[in-house]
């Protein structure tokens, strides 16, 4: 505590004296990243006396919320760090700077030096907003060169090309053929080893879709037109399809899933796949989890991924850099910060630690970032290091508009299906388009809307808040009250205060703003437009999604609600016995309501994962034969032919999955109806037995009624929590597949965040808050019928 | 339960926890295990060599400064917790055994300021306390529990609409105040819900992670939750270093929860004519 205030104060000193300018640079750096952005900010602070800078990270999964919220409160950080997918949100609106007029006046900087493709990628129309700090290829094939030998196969020089059948005649030269040649089967059939798989499936088929020539919009900078349905994209969806599902030389997607624990590169370092495709970022993992002293190393480099057979050479790629906020008070000197970590400075810490090649090219072409002779043997591998170099004029950016994010996840839907070999390609293909299109088309309609008649709606806010007091009140204001009631009110008042104070000062007030929101058009970071009730008309009767995704959270509720309480009660029942040791039984069952949601979604995918997940196992055995109970048999129909079911990545049984996994945070629930357990005096449990009840009449007279207002509590929170669930469902499924895990909040989230439609989020919201509201009302009069024992009516 | 009949129970017992603790269990051998044997081993398989080198690498990481993050999360967690029981108490008794005009429609009030999800209410509450200058600053996460907490409160009533009138009668009877009536009938008597509360407040305020996310900005006044999720990045994914932060992270609520239910004992056992 003293500390804080001594932290307080001396910003406060700091302030006052106002010498020290200070810069925030906000970035989304891992635990290991930051230290070398925080050793390159400690040289900028020595370099620049009079400023100082802080760096704040933010987890990148919630990063532009924060972004978002910081900027609509005014105070976002000067400094930011950004990519190529996300900048248009914020330089379409006019937030951050566009850097041209600091680059003219600046004679020491060459734009020149760095990479073109990536200076692009950040640019609209010719003015550049984002100065790139790196660049990362997704073309580099990782080769595992034992597996090489072994089928005695020459190594590749990067010179391969590939093409939808395979060509014997090239050898080597056809990636292809060479991917056929390394996969190794068992007697029956089952592949042992992969010849090939890409990090995530998008990787690959991006490149396959590229080096057609092949893009999935008709513009980077500003599309208008989806191209999912090119033939030449059907066709790279097919040839994948083909290889991962029916040849089975690439995993197929219920064994491999991007966020997976076994990730395609552990695959890879396990041997169980003989090339992936990834950027340059594994690196310091592999040298981690595959370091040479390891018993079962093998040799590894990395070789350009093929060009398509008439030597179009072209792949994805990734890349960040920073960006200045227009609010921010120190323009000049946020562009020294950002010429600073956006330049070799910066690049060369991050280099040196392997983690991002430099988007300067002389530094991605010499040490740290290539290993030279005097490198440490660990960091020689891989040794190719300089086809990241050689990769980049083959890059392409995904569209940069701010609206291809939403597009593309409305695309994704079917694209999945077709992933999985429940859709055709073209089918497929065809229906992602028309999903695609048809939100672009939505996106892209200007509506001429009015500005939002802020006094108006204040005032309407105002009449809607007296109204609410007056329901309150209203029903009592003819009785007189006698000395007594008005003193027990009073006292009651008294009572209420802190509660009140707040629901004055800090609930109602965003509840009443986010209501007046629900009926304009309003993207967080420009003013709101007035929309009228066109927000809730959209969501009833022109967005199937809502009606999708009200669907899914009704079943789960319905589902999950009972019994996670039929669960708690037997916990609680169970947990209430005396018996030695009791207290550690009980934490034992809770803790996993306490496990930190990043850490427990990764175990559960461990859990359902289809090849070798635990629940599998359970069911089919190590060796996938098994029928344990006989539910093997019984599952059979829901999945695929002979294949485990694949539980989040199959349709029909992702919600369930979902719904299993609530059932282990009912400890929370337990902790609750044990309390309520607690509190029940002994001497009724007496009196009934003295009235000859046994076992289950005291359950039945003395427990239940008892438990009431416990389980009426545990009722109606968890009908209040159910229809809010999200964190699973957002960290898991992204609400696939299909739709079947797009619960409501999920959609309102990405209304909301990644479309920028903070109007019809709220309006959402608002629907929402009317359902539970009857649902609560609803369960409130069934409570009267619920026995309370110390109730006032 | 003593003897032979406690046997059944406890074998009931130990087979629903290992139900239950499958998550923790995997969450502390990933912990244990270095990253070549995360990445070569089945998630649930004992550590082949046993390492305490994640906790290390984390407990220095001078990017994400584990103790300072712990004092954080600390102090806010212990002001929350206190700041929620006192309101909590306060506000649930009135609801619970006073009566006033406009009660039942006030508590409907209070009920469905749980039912509007909080991403709409996200940034203008955002804004309201950047207006105050309290960004930045613990203020936003620790002063709202002070204010009483809708989930609690209706707890809290619950609980003590289930306790009998009699012990509150006697006591009107002999002249006391009602927040003498609170304090010395309804608390004592409320030793599960109370403990229930407290702990449940505790435990929510050190696994917060929207909160202090928006509302921190130095890295120095972080807390836990979100010093967690820098190991989950981009690009990589450090199990290993995620799995050994997640393990310290959740270890003191363990004990908490263990140690808090001391309290959890039956309130004043009732006997018939008292």
């Amino acid at each position: 505590m003293a500390r804080w205030i001594g932290v307080l104060v001396f910003f406060a000193i700091a302030a006052m004296a106002g010498a020290t300018k200070t810069l925030r640079l906000a970035c989304w750096e891992g635990a290991e990243a930051l230290k070398s952005v925080q050793d390159a900010a400690a040289e900028f602070e020595r370099a620049h006396p009079g400023v100082r800078v802080k760096i704040e990270a933010v987890p990148f999964g919630n990063y532009h919320e924060k972004l978002l919220a910081q900027y609509a409160a005014g105070v976002a950080p000067d400094v930011s760090l950004m990519n190529p997918e996300n900048f248009q949100r914020y330089s379409q609106r006019g937030v951050i700077y566009s850097l041209n007029s600091f680059m003219e006046r600046d004679s020491e900087f060459h734009l020149k030096d760095y990479y073109e493709p990536i200076v692009k990628a950040h640019s609209v129309g010719g003015q550049l907003y984002v100065l790139p700090r790196d660049i990362a290829p997704i073309g580099l094939i990782y080769i595992n060169k034992k597996a090489f030998a072994e089928a005695g196969l020459s190594l590749p020089d990067g010179s391969w090309t590939w093409d939808f059948q395979p060509r014997p005649e090239l050898r080597e030269k056809c990636f292809t053929w060479v991917m056929q040649q390394l996969t190794q089967r068992a007697p029956d059939g089952k592949t042992t080893r992969y010849g090939f798989t890409p990090a995530w499936p998008g990787a690959f088929i991006d490149l396959l879709v590229y080096s057609q020539g092949a893009r999935y919009a008709d513009s980077v900078e500003n599309p208008t037109k989806a191209r999912f349905d090119d033939p030449r994209i059907i066709q790279a969806y097919a040839f994948f399809q083909d290889l991962s599902l029916k040849q089975k030389v690439i995993p197929s997607p219920s064994a491999l899933s991007t966020e997976l624990m076994v990730s395609p590169i552990d695959l890879f370092l396990q041997g169980k796949v003989a090339m992936a495709q990834s950027g340059i970022w594994e690196v310091p993992n592999i040298r981690k989890r595959h370091p040479t002293t390891s018993k079962d190393w093998f040799d590894w480099d990395i070789v350009l991924a093929p060009a398509f057979r008439d030597g179009t050479r072209a792949m994805p790629t990734g890349g960040s850099g920073y960006c200045i906020f227009k609010s921010t008070p120190y323009p000049e000197d946020a562009w020294k910060l950002v010429k600073w970590m956006a330049g070799a400075p910066a690049m060369q810490k991050l280099a040196a630690a392997g983690l991002a090649q430099p988007a300067i090219r002389a530094l991605a072409v010499k040490p740290p970032w290539i290993p030279d002779a005097s490198t440490p043997r660990e960091e020689q591998f891989p040794k190719n290091r300089i086809i990241t170099d050689t990769a980049v004029p083959s890059v392409v950016f995904e569209p940069t508009s701010s609206a291809w994010p939403e597009v593309k996840a409305y695309a994704t839907q079917a694209i999945d299906q077709v992933l999985l070999g429940t859709l055709p390609a073209e089918k497929g293909m065809k229906d992602a388009q028309k999903r695609a299109q048809d939100r672009l088309d939505v996106i892209l309609k200007q509506e001429d809307l009015k500005p939002f008649p802020w006094a108006m709606a204040g005032l309407l806010g105002l009449v809607v808040l007296i109204g609410v007091g007056a329901w309150v009140f209203a029903p009592e204001r003819g009785r007189k009250l006698t000395a007594r009631e008005k003193a027990e009110a009073r006292a009651a008042f008294g009572f209420l205060t802190p509660w009140l104070f707040g629901l004055i000062a800090l609930t109602l007030g965003p509840m009443v703003f986010s209501f007046m929101m629900s009926f304009s058009d309003w993207d967080i970071i420009q003013p709101a437009r007035w929309r009228g009730a066109q927000n809730y008309q959209e969501a009833f009767s022109g967005d199937p999604r809502f009606w999708v995704s009200l669907k899914v959270t009704a079943i789960y509720t319905a589902v999950a609600v009972p019994l996670g309480l039929l669960v708690s009660l037997a916990l609680a029942l169970l947990l209430n016995v005396k018996v030695k040791g009791m207290p550690l039984y009980r934490t034992f069952f809770y803790i996993p309501a306490l496990a930190s949601g990043v850490a427990s979604a990764l175990i559960w995918r461990g859990v359902f994962k289809a090849d070798g997940g635990l629940l599998n196992t359970i069911i089919y055995g190590s060796d996938g034969r098994g029928d344990f109970l006989g539910l093997a048999s019984a599952l059979a129909p829901l999945g695929q032919a002979g294949d485990p079911i694949n539980w989040l990545g199959n349709e029909k049984t992702a919600l369930a999955s979902l719904i299993l996994m609530s059932l282990w945070g009912a400890g929370g629930g337990m902790v609750v109806l044990l309390a309520g357990l607690q509190g029940i005096p002994q001497h009724y449990y007496e009196a009934s037995t003295i009235d000859g009840a046994g076992i289950w009449g005291r359950f039945r007279h003395v427990t239940i009624p008892m438990l009431g207002p416990a389980l009426m509590f545990s009722l109606i929170t968890g009908l209040i929590g159910s229809f809010q669930v999200f964190t699973n469902a957002f960290i898991m499924t992204a609400g696939g597949p299909g739709e079947s895990t797009m619960f409501y909040m999920l959609h309102l989230y990405n209304n909301a965040f990644v479309g920028l439609r903070m109007g019809y989020a709220s309006a959402l919201a608002w629907i929402l808050f009317i359902l539970i509201l009857g649902l609560t009302v609803a369960q409130l009069r069934l409570n009267r019928m619920v026995y309370y024992e110390g109730d006032l009516r | 339960m003593k003897g032979a009949r406690a046997l059944p129970m406890h074998g009931v017992l130990t087979l629903g926890s290992a139900i239950f603790l499958v998550p923790f269990y995997v969450m502390l051998v990933m912990s244990l295990k270095s990253p070549e044997e995360i990445a070569k081993t089945n998630m649930l398989s004992w550590p082949q060599a046993i390492t305490w080198d994640n906790y290390r690498e984390v407990l220095t990481n001078p990017g994400v400064v584990f103790s300072l993050l712990l004092k954080n999360t600390v102090l806010i967690s212990a002001l929350s917790m206190v700041g929620t029981l006192i309101s909590s108490v306060m506000v649930a008794y009135a609801f619970a055994r006073l009566k006033f005009p406009g009660r039942d429609r006030l508590f409907l009030i209070l009920l469905s300021t749980m039912m509007l999800p909080g991403i709409v209410t996200m940034i203008p509450t955002y804004v309201l306390f950047a207006k105050l200058h309290w960004v930045n600053t613990f203020l936003p996460l620790v002063v709202p529990a002070f204010l009483g907490s809708a989930y609690n409160i209706f707890l809290l009533r619950q609980f003590f609409l289930g306790l009998p009138r009699e012990l509150d009668e006697a006591a009107l009877l002999d002249g006391a105040s009602h927040w003498a009536i609170l304090s010395r009938v309804i608390v004592p008597l409320s030793g599960p819900a109370l403990t229930t509360v407290g702990v449940f407040t505790f435990i929510g305020a050190w696994r917060d992670f929207m909160g202090p996310l928006l509302y921190l900005n130095d890295p120095e006044r972080q807390t836990l939750e979100v010093g967690l999720r820098l190991y989950k990045t981009m690009n990589e994914e450090q199990w290993h270093l995620l799995m050994a932060a997640s393990v310290m992270v959740t270890l003191p609520l363990i004990v908490l929860f263990l140690v808090g239910q001391k309290a959890f004992v039956r309130g004043i056992v009732m006997t018939g004519g008292k």
